[in-house]
């Protein structure tokens, strides 16, 4: 039994928060809100790090890494508000030709959301269709939508699909689709513990600058108790995550099903808190455009409604005890 | 990363279940909890038990009379011992998780060789002796003193929150033997036999309505100089080495009742009838409180895990020992309360056979927020020494 990051591991986590550091600095996420349109240069950027290809055996060239890796990865995608549909991307490498090369941009849609939205539809190459009876592959200029003039989360374009097509290609089982929406929920729930850290260490921060009654806010206790809540908050998260990670590459070592329920009800927990959390500390500025804090709270909200909301995993949990 | 026991682990799991199944259907039934001398009689009798069986002091090293077990295996014994419901560690818990592992960094061979195998079985307990009734949260400005008179200490003062008084042979107690140095570098760390002259028990009567601990009144009590652990006015040192024991698996086994607790209450609830017919459980936003509260426990066990998988690796989990422990009370606190809705009216007595557990578990836990470091100590230690936030102004 090891929960403890391996030095590949670290070594994987410091290459991509460089690379990320450099790419999605404050004022290109600022520009990315006011023209949301994904760049392909960045898509190749992430698959050329081996983002989208990371579980993909290498013999058929992706890295052979499991989904705990998978799961490090994407919580520095959502720490640094990556924009793009990267977990559909991600799932689809294999099936959908190009999704692990940055070839293809791939979105998806569950048909069993009552409401079905679709992601960055406009920079997307592909949909997959997640029925309860299989997968299902549409080019996407093939979906009648209509997209939404003003995104929740700025950096996320989303269309309402009116009507869903009848047939797309065929390109997984009903037990293709129900992998799907378990790997999705826990690499979504890795993105969502991204968001929560990135939204904590911005609140960290400014609390340690912004000085009133002559003294930085981050010495009061009513604020540091806010922090600390929401580092309480990730760090159960993450644990979570890794060990659902662990479970789904080895169902000898839990429930895969529980284990990737619970850890979709703690880090949507995290996010959606921590970004409360992180414009709460910034007081009024933290209600500007200007300062980041929104963008990682409507992230968190948008993730929120990703491979089974909160309250229906919990349900889920209820049914095994 | 990876979950899976070690082939060494697995053994050690199943000799000891092996064993557990063995000994427990042995075991008298568990004594009144208010009949102090009977409990200390039930617990040192199951610590005698684990002696002879070779499962004293799991977490002692080898060469002072314990198990030295790996991290991995000191979680595999409180899991498999919460599991198999075996008794809980009781009047020995200062003995052994406080006082004799602070014996076994501070004390000298003579404190060692005199208490060390005493306390592996059974026939030493102990009992703690460090808040005051000024000095809670705010230890360092405790102020029961300690003059030194010849080669004996002696001692006037009050201690509160002594879990086993009454039944205790020893007391770890800190005094203040410098009152004039800075608060910190005034006090020492002294072995009190409470069988000395001028010690009054005093039992407190906690909500519960038992009295789990005592108020201690210290009269001119002599201690001998021999007694004192470290240095004269290093005791706060001690008293840190002696708190990194506590936090971080004193609350193992509680997780495995938590979850007992969840299971109980789903049962409860699907053979409740509901006023709309049904039952209780049919309650989607009942099963969504119970699925959240679900969720927090795999968690806890996750981040239990991750931290002993960072002991394992030789760091010390500080960051983790005090999110676990917010997390963990927070969550007990919010699941008794969740029973105790379920069972209405029926969670209107103790002891009462229809959920009488879980009415007291809800009152008992109160106190888990508010020992070992309440909760709002542990944000300050999470926000100053995890997020590097500036201090709280302090007296130093």
């Amino acid at each position: 039994m090891d929960l403890t990051m391996s030095a590949d591991q670290r070594d994987l986590r410091a290459g991509l928060r460089d690379y990320l550091q450099g790419t999605w600095t404050p004022d290109r996420l600022r520009a990315a809100a006011e023209t949301p349109a994904l760049d392909r240069g960045d898509w190749s950027g992430l698959a050329g790090l081996g983002v989208f290809g990371l579980t993909v055996p290498e013999a058929a060239g992706g890295m052979g890494l499991g989904l705990v890796d998978a799961a490090i990865v994407f919580e520095e995608l959502g720490r640094a508000l990556v924009p793009g549909p990267l977990v559909a991307t991600f799932l689809a490498a294999g099936p959908v030709p190009g999704a692990d090369d940055g070839g293809a941009v791939v979105t998806s849609l569950d048909l069993r959301d009552p409401v079905l939205v679709a992601e960055h539809l406009d920079s997307a190459t592909h949909v997959v269709a997640v029925g309860d009876d299989g997968l299902h592959l549409w080019p996407a200029e093939a979906l009648v939508a209509e997209p939404a003039p003003a995104p929740l989360d700025p950096l996320t374009p989303v269309s309402r699909v009116k009507t869903p097509p009848v047939a797309g290609e065929r390109i997984g089982s009903a037990a293709d689709a129900a992998g799907w929406r378990l790997r999705g929920a826990v690499l979504t729930s890795a993105l969502q513990v991204g968001v929560a850290q990135g939204a904590l260490d911005l609140a960290v921060r400014y609390a340690g600058e912004r000085t009133q009654f002559g003294r930085v806010i981050g010495s009061f206790q009513a604020v540091k108790h806010l922090l600390a809540d929401s580092l309480v908050r990730v760090d159960l998260a993450r644990a979570a995550v890794w060990a659902a990670a662990l479970t789904v590459d080895d169902p000898e070592a839990g429930d895969p099903g529980e284990a990737a329920s619970a850890a979709k009800v703690l880090a949507d927990d995290a996010a959606s808190q921590g970004g409360r959390c992180c414009v709460q500390v910034h007081g009024g500025m933290g209600f500007t455009w200007e300062v980041l804090a929104h963008l990682y709270l409507k992230r968190a909200w948008l993730q929120e409604t990703c491979f089974g909301q909160a309250d229906e995993h919990a349900r889920h949990l209820a049914e095994a005890l | 990363m990876d979950l899976r026991l070690s082939d060494r682990e697995l053994a050690f799991r199943d000799r000891l279940r092996a064993w557990l199944a063995d000994v427990l259907p042995t075991l008298p039934p568990p004594p009144d909890r208010d009949d102090w001398p009977a409990r200390r009689r039930y617990d040192t009798a199951w610590q005698r038990l684990l002696f002879e069986a070779g499962y004293a002091g799991v977490d002692w090293p080898a060469e002072h009379g314990g198990l030295g077990a790996s991290p991995t295996e000191q979680l595999i014994f409180l899991e498999e011992t919460a599991r198999a419901r075996a008794p809980y560690v009781g009047a020995n818990f200062v003995g052994l998780l406080h006082a004799g592992p602070t014996l076994i960094v501070e004390g000298t061979d003579e404190q060692r060789a005199r208490h060390l195998p005493r306390i592996l079985r059974g026939e030493e307990v102990w009992c703690q002796g460090f808040s005051e009734p000024d000095a809670g949260s705010d230890l360092a400005s405790l102020r029961t003193g300690a003059v030194r008179d010849g080669d004996h200490y002696v001692v006037n003062g009050r201690k509160v929150w002594t879990s086993h008084a009454e039944v205790a042979d020893y007391c770890e107690l800190l005094v203040r033997t410098d009152p004039g140095a800075p608060r910190h570098q005034g006090i020492t760390w002294l072995i009190l036999p409470m069988d000395t002259p001028g010690v009054q028990v005093r039992p407190l009567r906690t909500v519960v309505g038992s009295s789990e601990f005592s108020e201690l009144v210290l009269d001119d009590v002599r201690v001998p100089v021999a007694n004192r652990v470290g240095a004269e006015n290093d005791g706060w040192r001690v008293a840190m080495v002696t708190f990194s024991f506590e936090r971080g698996t004193a609350f193992i086994g509680d997780v495995i009742e938590s979850r007992n607790i969840l299971a109980e209450l789903a049962a409860v609830a699907r053979a409740t009838p509901g006023r709309d017919g049904g039952t209780l459980w049919d309650d989607a936003a009942l099963r969504r409180d119970a699925g959240r509260l679900a969720a927090e426990v795999t968690g806890l066990w996750a981040l239990i895990q991750k931290n002993v998988s960072e002991a394992s690796a030789g760091m010390i989990p500080v960051q983790g020992a005090s999110v676990f422990k917010l997390r963990f009370t927070e969550n007990r606190q919010r699941i008794a309360d969740l029973a105790a809705h379920v069972l209405g009216r029926a969670a209107l007595a103790m002891g009462d056979p229809a959920g009488g557990r879980v009415v007291e578990d809800r009152v008992n836990t109160l106190s888990f927020t508010i020992a070992a470091g309440t909760s709002q100590i542990q944000k300050n230690i999470l926000a100053e020494r995890a997020l590097g936030l500036p201090k709280e102004p302090r007296w130093t």
